[in-house]
């Protein structure tokens, strides 16, 4: 089995933790986000005959008091970008930590996922920006942490991605 | 080619045939091939300067290593003996230059061991002072006590019980578990995320207290539980531990995390995510499930203290048990021996002078009589051991009656029919004894200190005794005549023989207490006839009968004969009886010579 580390990255109160809660493996408690700053789960997806089990790392949301520890990037092989798409200002704090992720990792593949995309009503981000960001090859998911939709679709693209890479 | 070019130009063949041009092939050859003999002419110039070769060498040379390290190990191999050497010759010319390169290699790692130490000596430390005054220090008070081992070493050894639970081989880069091992059959799920988790804390506290990644979190401990983290260049060894490790499983970590990035160098360089190049590090991960087992299982913290209090009231149960018996002994063993010193001091010709108990053995020190009871025997009496009782007697010499009586007879040796008694400075000595040990008892009296007199006058004369029943006996045995007969009657002459026999040992007994006997053979005659003819019959009896015992008693006894007629008859004449007996013949001894002979 291939292991692979992946680094959950996003705003604060984008839903990573309610996104990844409904669909992985946990053994550690919600604490350890606010006192360690990360919190380390695991999602297992099958890439073709291949099971890849993704470590996934979820760092503690930016916000003004707490930065993001880059050291929690280290041998990562892939990420997934955050969003929270009632939240406007949360894509663009992705678009930053996009920056530093591939300052400390290089091109490592990615994947931008919008959540709560099960709000309709209260959705802020205009098709424009996204399309723009696809067209600068990014993959983006539109996932609900709530319906679940889009969950497991966007894991495994980036799993697959991160195991062409290889 | 250089050949081909030289035979060209030495023109050694005549020139063809052309008047205008003589060597038409020649010119031609020289018009084709002069650039590339000059390429030639240079070329060979390059070849023999050092120099240029050199240069060119230099140029390839990084790339020639990196391809040739890429291929295989043969470069290092080749250059070893080579940078040994340098390093030899530098540190000889001038250690100094290398110190100062190693220095800030060296110095984080001499103080990371130095800490290391410490941490561990202050940690048995803390550990001895805390176990001091508990049931387990108790509990090691009492195995030092009965293994005689001394106490810091029992704790040494107790606290050093440990066991390696798991061991995590972890890729330092990404936190990847790259190999997990666990001490437990049931194994523990997760292990990568625990690894990812651990990796993050480790980046965690790197980042927080400031610390560089080379100085990272190495042990941390969570109840009885410590994680030892060994770092090498590309992976992490984590050991979960159990209890107190001891300092070489440090050692053993090191050891390990080296000889995998010996032996898996390349797979850890590589590695990408796929784990399965590292099972072939499984049975060194392995070697570091060691275990330090107590001499009991392990069991629950409430179990641990039921049987710590089972173990104390075991312990006091034998204690008291051991102090009852000891009691029942040592009282049975006072009671002993205060008996005995009873014994000794109513025992007669012994005198206690001091007792007690020193050195955890009785003593006794006094005097005793050498007729005394021996000690040891009335010792054996009282079921002591001997061993236990050390003795040490003076001899003296008891004045007690008992003790001048049992000395007296050891000097006198009396016969069974005496009695010895003592009192106020007398010794009374009663009873029968031969008249021989008489005399030689009152010599020997004579040599007592203790006796102010000897009195031996109640003591009968066993042989005079004896000589006054034969000498009654003999007196009373008349022998009888017929009337005016002075013949003995045959019946007569059996009693005769007898008495002669009686008078024989009469004779002897005298003799033998240095006496004389003198036998008066008097004959009578009964009142009928007359007087004169009485006498004479009387003595003729007298002499008959005399004559008789002569025959054998001659030479002891001297007889006197005397006829008395009727004059002195034995009884008053009524009957033919009396007649009878009057007409007899009886003897009367005397016996001379001896004191109390004398007297009777």
């Amino acid at each position: 089995m291939i292991q692979k580390k992946v680094c959950m990255l996003g705003a604060f109160a984008v839903g990573k933790t309610s996104l990844v809660a409904r669909f992985v493996r946990s053994l550690f408690s919600e604490k350890y986000h606010t006192t360690v700053g990360v919190k380390v789960d695991k999602k297992i997806v099958a890439v073709g005959e291949e099971q890849v089990n993704l470590l996934l790392w979820d760092l503690y949301g930016e916000d003004d008091f707490q930065k993001l520890r880059t050291s929690y990037l280290r041998g990562s092989s892939g990420y997934v970008l955050a969003v929270d798409g009632t939240r406007r200002e949360t894509l663009e704090k992705a678009v930053i930590l996009q920056s530093r992720a591939r300052e400390a990792l290089g091109d490592v593949p990615f994947v931008l996922v919008l959540n709560k995309a099960d709000l309709v009503d209260k959705w802020e981000l205009e098709d424009s920006a996204i399309e723009e960001l696809v067209g600068q090859g990014w993959s983006t998911f539109k996932t609900s942490a709530k319906t679940g939709g889009g969950v497991e679709e966007s894991f495994l693209t980036l799993a697959r991605r991160m195991a062409g890479s290889t | 080619m250089e050949a081909f070019l030289g035979k060209g130009n030495g023109g050694d063949e005549p020139p063809p045939a052309a008047t205008d041009d003589p060597d038409p092939i020649g010119e031609l050859r020289r018009l084709l091939l002069v650039p590339e003999h000059a390429q030639v002419a240079k070329i060979q110039e390059r070849l023999d300067d050092p120099e240029i070769h050199a240069e060119d060498v230099s140029r390839v040379l990084p790339e020639a290593i990196t391809i040739r390290a890429a291929k295989d190990r043969e470069l290092t191999r080749v250059m070893l003996p080579t940078v040994e050497e340098a390093i030899l010759s530098s540190v000889r010319r001038d250690p100094h230059v290398l110190v100062d390169a190693l220095f800030p290699v060296m110095g984080p790692a001499i103080r990371k061991a130095i800490a290391s130490a410490l941490a561990s000596m202050i940690e048995s430390l803390n550990e001895t002072l805390e176990r001091s005054f508990s049931v387990q220090g108790l509990k090691w008070r009492w195995e030092s006590w009965r293994t005689g081992k001394p106490l810091p070493e029992i704790i040494l050894l107790r606290t050093l019980v440990y066991r390696v639970e798991q061991v995590f081989l972890i890729h330092r880069e990404s936190g990847l578990l790259l190999q997990h091992v666990s001490a437990t059959s049931a194994g523990v799920q997760d292990a990568d995320m625990v690894s990812g988790m651990l990796t993050a804390i480790r980046d965690f506290v790197a980042d927080s207290f400031g610390g560089s990644r080379e100085q990272s979190l190495d042990s941390f401990k969570v109840g009885d539980l410590t994680v030892r983290i060994e770092q090498g260049p590309e992976a992490v060894l984590a050991a979960v531990v159990r209890g107190n490790a001891p300092p070489e499983l440090a050692s053993l970590l090191t050891e390990t995390i080296e000889a995998i990035h010996l032996e898996q160098a390349e797979a850890l360089t590589r590695f990408q995510g796929d784990a399965s190049p590292f099972e072939k590090s499984r049975p060194r991960l392995e070697g570091c499930l060691k275990k330090q087992q107590l001499t009991r299982p392990e069991r629950g913290p409430g179990a641990r203290t039921r049987r710590a209090r089972a173990f104390l009231r075991a312990s006091l149960a034998v204690v008291l048990i051991g102090v009852g018996v000891w009691a029942f002994f040592a009282v049975r063993r006072g009671r002993r021996w205060h008996g005995y010193l009873d014994r000794l001091a109513v025992e007669p010709g012994i005198a206690v002078t001091d007792s007690g108990r020193r050195g955890g053995k009785y003593f006794v020190t006094g005097l005793r009589d050498p007729l005394a009871a021996d000690p040891r025997a009335l010792l054996a009496g009282s079921k002591l051991d001997s061993e236990s009782v050390v003795s040490d007697w003076k001899p003296y010499q008891a004045l007690s009656p008992e003790f001048i009586v049992a000395r007296a007879r050891r000097v006198l040796e009396p016969p069974p029919t005496v009695t010895l008694r003592a009192g106020n400075g007398v010794l009374l000595v009663t009873g029968t004894a031969p008249h021989s040990w008489i005399e030689e008892a009152r010599a020997r009296s004579r040599g007592f200190a203790d006796v102010a007199r000897y009195d031996d006058a109640a003591l009968s004369d066993a042989d005079l005794s004896g000589l006054e029943a034969l000498r009654r006996s003999v007196e009373a045995r008349p022998i009888s005549f017929d009337v005016a007969s002075s013949e003995l009657r045959p019946r007569d002459r059996e009693r005769l023989d007898t008495l002669s026999r009686d008078l024989s040992r009469l004779a002897a007994l005298a003799t033998g207490a240095g006496k004389t006997v003198q036998v008066t053979v008097i004959g009578r005659g009964d009142s009928s006839g007359t007087e004169e003819v009485n006498r004479a019959i009387s003595r003729a009896r007298a002499e008959r009968v005399a004559r008789a015992l002569a025959a054998e008693n001659a030479r002891a006894v001297t007889f006197v004969v005397r006829g008395v007629g009727s004059s002195e008859p034995l009884r008053r004449e009524v009957s033919a009886e009396d007649r009878e007996l009057n007409r007899s013949v009886t003897l009367s001894v005397a016996i001379a010579g001896g004191t109390r002979a004398d007297s009777r």
